[in-house]
């Protein structure tokens, strides 16, 4: 069975290095950014090379690559990758007219360069992966990673994510009409439902192995489908629980991807009127803004969360009246057509 | 471990609009690299790239009838190749959409083959392009998604110039593993003014007809194309013709530079040792192998010592790349679809351009297509941030 070691989070809210999610920092001007530690462990001359998603993924990696043996593989998600470096690539086939261009920020813009540059860094020649399926390139990676466990059950895997915000991302995003035309604070924003959610970033990186002793969670099972069909994310998730809880049984907590846009809502209230009053219903996004791979900031919440068996408050959306929290099911939807579920546990000790 | 069969394959590429047609120009060295005719670059008339031979709105209107406006040609290309590939392995439409069909898609480009629409819609305050939803890696594999209405896991992978061969790698793995009954794997890409300006950028690109292998080589030649196939296991056969099996693969990573290979090549070696050692196989057994073969100095040496390192003698090698380009994010799948057909037929294909060998390893490729015995091929894909995969497929 695959588990869950120690893990990192550099998300907008504190998460990193020292964690307290009894409080919420607030967005500006609709981004939630990420609040970057100094990362003492990247020398300094590579750091400057680096761009912010690069930046993050490699500081997150960094303490669990000092903690654990050389990684069996190193499985990353990111959907865009370096998006600052690509369009200030972008900008100097423009400025200078296709003339002689300096190559660093299109090598940083490339998805893969994250996987690179963590290999490079500790000269790891194993299996290394970037999967970039938009809104599900994380379920992608820890599907990679349930594989490989599989294939080598001895081994040791890093996992992990990394997307950031750009001017120009955002941009054309925001002409797409996936985030808010008018000011909205992540604080607010599920209380006037709206057309557009807010933007976030955020790097999550964490040890696998197949280790009950020392886990901190334990990763029971992930499913994606493409749909627009409401009825069918029902279906798909009711299969999804019945294969992997005990018949009758139901989650001690529904964690769900619900952004603050109109659009979405059909899904996160059919996936949460399936269960009855007793399961709690908590949200995360207003903590850390809708991305590609936002499901990582899920996945980590729920690592901090059946560890202590307590749901910070400021998650809450449903109280629920059940008295641990052992298995949480995570709910993403990512612009309609994209939805995941994943289902993590605490560690049972013996 | 269930085996797995290759039952279906489609590709376009500068040489030609099909699998036939590929392996007709591969047979008689029409080489497709030549001026830039199809996409806007200061570059037009200096740096040969390898161009599909149709305009976007051409392939838009032959897939479409009526052209998408938001589909870019990165996907145009991918729903060609994967459409030649479904048609060919006879699946029923029902099976293809159902819920036990993977499809994995790769691409290193994706819409950004829309370089000055992505640089407007940047900027712009309001408006913007048919593009928004599409200048991303995924929106390749999406549009074939919606095309076919594909209910199975759904992934896209970016590992560079290596990101197809491990598409076919991560499709082969979902069905041992029971997530999947077949997978339709491949990738695309389109030639593109921020691609030819990144190369261009790191020194890399040849304004002369790429010659890999070569001691006077200068560089690689940027093409487009993609190519997909279709994977299922032994047990879901029942006596259906397959081309090939896919015996052995290897993923490992150079961890040398982020854009050059290390000296003596030891993210290829292990990928290539990693190959056989899944296949079972010895490197005596490899009958023919579709090399990397990008006609960087980089690349061609260090690939040719790893090659050194791992055979007592070097089989017969060639690279495609000398007719069709560098094709990036699709290379892998589309010389996966070569080194099946070389199986297929019993024949080894030309690297074209190449005079005299690179005197630190004597290595000569394979000059002319020739009949050979092949039981057993290998196929490299080598990319940025070190990302080596190797194929082995084998007769059926």
């Amino acid at each position: 069975m695959p588990y869950f070691h120690q893990s990192v989070c550099i998300s907008p809210q504190n998460s990193f290095p020292e964690t307290d999610l009894s409080r919420i920092r607030e967005s500006k001007n609709n981004w939630l950014e990420a609040t970057e530690p100094d990362y003492p462990g990247i020398p300094a001359a590579v750091k400057r090379r680096m761009g912010k998603s690069v930046r993050m993924a490699v500081g997150a990696s960094i303490p669990l690559l000092k903690k654990f043996p050389p990684p069996d593989g190193m499985v990353i998600a990111t959907a865009n990758g370096g998006m600052e470096d690509c369009i200030r690539f972008l900008n100097q086939i423009h400025e200078y007219k296709e003339g002689l261009l300096t190559p660093g920020s299109f090598v940083q813009s490339t998805s893969n360069a994250a996987a690179a540059q963590i290999a490079i860094l500790t000269k790891n020649h194993n299996y290394n992966i970037t999967h970039v399926h938009r809104g599900l390139a994380f379920e992608n990676a820890l599907l990679d990673v349930v594989m490989l466990l599989k294939e080598n059950p001895q081994a040791g895997y890093l996992l992990g994510s990394t997307d950031e915000i750009s001017a120009y991302n955002y941009n054309i995003d925001r002409i797409a009409g996936w985030f808010r035309d008018e000011p909205v604070l992540n604080t607010g924003l599920f209380e006037k439902p709206a057309k557009g959610t807010i933007a976030g970033e955020g790097a999550f990186m964490v040890w696998m192995n197949n280790e009950r002793t020392a886990a901190q969670a334990e990763m029971m099972a992930v499913k994606t489908i493409h749909t627009v069909d409401p009825g069918l994310v029902l279906k798909t998730m009711e299969k999804f629980l019945s294969e992997n809880l005990p018949s009758g049984e139901t989650p001690d907590l529904v964690l769900t991807g619900e952004n603050g846009d109109i659009r979405m809502a059909p899904y996160i209230d059919i996936v949460e009127s399936y269960f009855n009053e007793s399961v709690p219903v908590a949200r995360f996004k207003h903590f850390c803004g809708e991305y590609c791979t936002a499901s990582s900031f899920a996945c980590w919440l729920a690592i901090q969360i059946v560890q202590c068996g307590f749901v910070p408050p400021l998650l809450i959306k449903k109280k629920g009246s059940r008295s641990s929290c052992k298995r949480i099911l995570i709910y993403n939807n990512y612009r309609d057509i994209q939805h995941a579920f994943i289902l993590i546990s605490a560690v049972e000790r013996v | 471990m269930s085996r797995i069969f290759i039952t279906g394959m489609g590709l376009i590429s500068a040489i030609g609009d099909s699998v036939e047609e590929n392996r007709d120009s591969l047979i008689n060295e029409h080489c497709g690299i030549g001026h830039i005719r199809f996409y806007k670059t200061a570059y037009a008339g200096k740096l040969p790239t390898a161009e599909v031979k149709h305009t976007t709105d051409e392939l838009n209107k032959k897939l479409f009838g009526t052209p998408d406006p938001s589909v870019t040609r990165t996907s145009l290309l991918a729903l060609h190749a994967a459409g030649e590939a479904i048609r060919d392995s006879q699946l029923p439409s029902k099976e293809i959409s159902s819920a036990e069909t993977a499809l994995v898609g790769a691409s290193t480009v994706g819409g950004m083959c829309l370089t000055d629409e992505l640089y407007h819609d940047a900027r712009a305050r309001d408006g913007g392009t048919p593009y928004l939803s599409s200048y991303d890696y995924a929106s390749v594999t999406l549009a074939i998604r919606e095309r076919y209405g594909i209910l199975g896991e759904t992934a896209t992978i970016n590992t560079a110039c290596s990101s197809s061969a491990n598409a076919i790698i991560y499709g082969a793995r979902l069905i041992r593993h029971g997530f999947a009954k077949r997978a339709i794997v491949g990738g695309a890409d389109s030639l593109a003014k921020f691609t030819i300006n990144g190369f261009n950028a790191l020194n890399i690109l040849s304004s002369k007809i790429c010659a890999p292998f070569d001691r006077d080589r200068s560089g690689l030649n940027l093409g487009e194309g993609a190519a997909f196939l279709v994977l299922e296991k032994e047990e879901d056969l029942n006596g259906k013709k397959t081309y090939a099996e896919l015996t052995g693969f290897g993923n490992k990573n150079d961890a040398y530079h982020a854009s050059s290979n290390s000296p003596e090549g030891q993210g290829p070696y292990l990928s290539m040792m990693e190959a056989l050692e899944r296949s079972g196989l010895g490197p005596q057994d490899i009958s023919y192998i579709n090399a990397h073969g990008t006609g960087t100095e980089n690349n061609d040496e260090t690939e040719s010592r790893a090659m050194l390192r791992l055979f007592d003698q070097v089989p017969p090698f060639s690279s495609t790349k000398s007719l069709t380009g560098h094709t990036l994010g699709a290379a892998g799948a589309m010389e996966a679809v070569f080194a099946i057909q070389s199986l297929v037929y019993q024949e080894m294909y030309p690297s074209l351009s190449f005079q005299h060998p690179i005197p630190e390893t004597g290595l000569v490729p394979v000059l002319h297509y020739t009949r050979h015995f092949i039981r057993h091929v290998m196929s490299n894909s080598f990319g940025f941030g070190g990302n080596c995969s190797t194929l082995i497929f084998s007769k059926s």
